[in-house]
């Protein structure tokens, strides 16, 4: 339902080499204005680089990189039009609270008085009220992390940089930050840009996210499709879990794909279902562990139904994980289901009826 | 047990033979007796108030402080540049580079006087408090770059890029952070340089010409007997200054490395 935003950062092509390396390998992206992006991939694959690129701190070697319209080439960091907030929060330790987060108004023609006011709202903003007249480096981890956030926000740029900032935060304060900074993103309405490793994090927290596999873009989507209909195999194995089977194109036509699965038989797909990406070995299916479901006495399957064995239980609290080895196929699939009251944990070995359903997989070929 | 006991005696031996000739100084500068032994004769600052009226005293003294703080002043702002590049930009050569500028640090001292002795001669350069400036800052200038090294590398590099991402320049940034952060550094390399160059004696003693240092003045007095106590009087206050400036320069040092949140990888002291 929402109207498609104008664009406030726009990725042409860009490529980037480090002596011989070839860290960004051809990005052709927009991020519009307003949205909370994340840059997805595994250690190593160019997110930071990409971001540095959009800050500034990193020239390009060959392509274009746009914000608001405007091309950046020749635009050093100071006169770009946004602010980042760095992995090690780069809080300058000689100065107070209050320094740091008033640090990027000293250029601002404003009367003293009304920039003591800025900083004050700006401190209130990220829930450090009354923290201004701390020495910056006694703060903890979250502190510091809220300064940072000030800090960049201070100054109402188009675009804020984070550089996986959650990632020094243990889990609880993690998951709380999460929650935080969406809400600050609604509040200001501010385009923000995240790095990040942690897939849920990104699934979490942005209206689209791009997965980067070794300098180059995977899938660029909103969580939920990157979830259900993640494009390739690398994406599906990166984001979540996915059961994945042999499987063997029959019959094909504009619409629809015809595929046959051992142990689950023929099966007859939609146009949508089918992504390329299979990494050139021949054609697979994916299930995700939720779209199984192992049946209990007297319960109907919606769609098919099969049989197969309990090989492994893990148990979570409010979730089990099983593995189940079907009549017919070579490897288990892992199933999750939520532990509803008065539903009993099955044990190893147990026969057991699945429910599935050809509409919740995906076809790689 | 046994081996603490060991380790204990080992300790007191070292130290004993590391300080009682130090201890001695203060005992024969206020010793009334111009010989130099046991038993001591009685207590005078006579040869406190006979230093001070020493005129060459004096001008050696004065020799020595313009020369030591120019050195200080001198191989600190070189040890600043060389430290900021060596920790931040990749040059070619660079570990060549670096060798060579700190090679100074472990070239014996009489070697180095010689062959400026040799070169300022054979250019013509008349011998005064300048050449041994030039001579000081030679040395001084390795203890300087390690010094500040240490500081320049316990900064972060993402405060520089935070402050150009707040709007500041270059310039700027080196004034507003980077200075900031490593002033306890400057401030300790000034003060150890400046003990260096203090009771610096080799170089002095061959580039000075005809305007003695204090090292070189004391040298020349132990010719005369009557001198010595005299001297005594005045290593004591070498001995307190010295031991001042570099307690101050290490105070320097461990809380820069404090304040950029870094950890101590060990300095001079
Ligand atoms: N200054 C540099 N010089 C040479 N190579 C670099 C430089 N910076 C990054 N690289 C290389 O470029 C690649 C991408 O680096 P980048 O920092 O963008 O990765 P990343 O996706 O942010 O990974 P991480 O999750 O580990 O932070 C890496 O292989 C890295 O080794
Ligand atoms: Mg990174």
């Amino acid at each position: 339902m929402t109207i498609e935003k104008p664009e406030m950062i726009e990725f042409r092509d860009v490529h980037k080499y480090y002596g011989d390396y070839h860290a960004l390998r051809g990005i052709t992206a927009s991020i519009r204005a307003g949205e909370f992006f994340s840059l997805l991939g595994p250690s190593g694959c160019g997110k930071t680089t990409l971001l540095r690129t959009i800050a500034g701190f990193e020239g390009i070697s060959s392509g274009a990189v746009l914000i608001d319209g405007k091309n950046m080439a020749g635009v050093p960091a100071n006169k770009r039009p946004t602010n980042m907030v760095f992995q090690s929060y780069a809080i300058f330790p000689h100065l107070t609270v209050e320094e740091n987060v008033g640090f990027g108004l000293r250029r601002d023609p404003r009367s003293k008085d009304e920039k003591t006011r800025a900083v004050a709202e700006a401190l209130e903003m990220v829930g450090l009220k009354g923290y201004g007249k701390r020495a910056a480096h006694a703060l903890s981890g979250g502190q510091r992390q809220r300064v940072a956030l000030a800090r960049a926000l201070i100054l109402k740029p188009k675009v804020l940089l984070l550089d996986e900032p959650l990632s020094a935060l243990d889990k609880k304060i993690r998951e709380q930050m999460q929650l935080e900074l969406i809400r600050l993103q609604r509040e200001v309405g501010i385009t923000f840009v995240l790095v990040t490793h942690d897939q849920e994090e990104a699934l979490v927290m942005s209206d689209r996210i791009a997965v980067m596999f070794e300098g180059e873009i995977a899938q660029l989507a909103d969580p939920e499709t990157l979830y259900r209909r993640p494009a390739s195999r690398k994406v599906a194995d990166f984001i979540g879990t996915m059961n994945f089977l042999p499987a063997k194109v029959v019959a094909e036509d504009a619409n629809h794909t015809d595929v046959e699965v051992a142990g689950f038989g023929r099966m007859h797909l939609s146009k949508d279902q089918v992504m390329a990406g299979n990494g050139g070995e021949g054609a697979s299916v994916g299930f995700r562990p939720e779209t199984l479901t192992i049946l209990f006495d007297g319960q109907q399957p919606t769609d098919r139904e099969s049989m197969g064995t309990i090989t492994e239980v893990v148990y979570y609290g409010d979730m089990t994980y099983y593995d189940v080895k079907l009549d017919g196929t070579e490897e288990p699939m892992r199933i999750s289901m939520r532990n509803v009251f008065g539903r009993p944990v099955l044990d190893i070995g147990t026969r057991t009826r699945v429910a599935w359903s050809p509409g919740a997989l995906v076809l790689f070929r | 047990m046994f081996k603490g006991g060991w380790f204990k005696l080992y300790a007191l031996v070292y130290l004993t033979f590391l300080y009682a000739p130090i201890i001695l100084l203060p005992l024969f500068a206020f010793n009334d007796a111009t010989v130099i032994a046991f038993p001591l004769s009685g207590f005078t600052t006579h040869w406190f108030t006979e230093m001070l009226a020493d005129p060459t005293l004096k001008q050696a003294v004065k020799n020595s402080l313009i020369i030591a703080v120019s050195s200080a002043v001198i191989a600190t702002t070189l040890g600043i540049f060389a430290s900021r590049a060596s920790t931040r930009y990749e040059f070619p050569a660079k570990g060549g580079i670096m060798g060579l500028i700190m090679l100074p640090l472990v070239l014996p001292e009489i070697i180095v006087a010689v062959s400026l002795l040799v070169v300022l001669l054979g250019l013509g350069v008349n011998l005064s408090i300048l050449t041994v400036i030039l001579g000081h800052v030679l040395i001084c200038t390795p203890f300087t770059i390690a010094i500040l090294s240490s500081a320049f590398q316990s900064l972060d590099k993402s405060l520089e890029e935070a402050a150009y991402d707040l709007g500041e320049t270059p310039a700027s940034t080196f004034r507003l952070i980077i200075l900031p952060l490593v002033m306890p550094g400057i401030i300790s390399s000034l003060l150890i340089s400046f003990t260096i160059s203090l009771d610096e004696f080799i170089i002095a003693f061959f580039l000075a010409g005809t305007e003695p240092t204090l090292p070189v003045y004391i040298f020349s007095q132990f010719r005369f007997p009557s001198a010595v106590p005299v001297i005594m009087a005045l290593g004591t206050i070498l001995v307190c200054l010295s031991i001042l400036l570099l307690t101050i320069a290490e105070i320097f040092r461990r809380r820069g490395i404090a304040k950029s949140g870094g950890k101590d990888t060990g300095g001079f002291l």
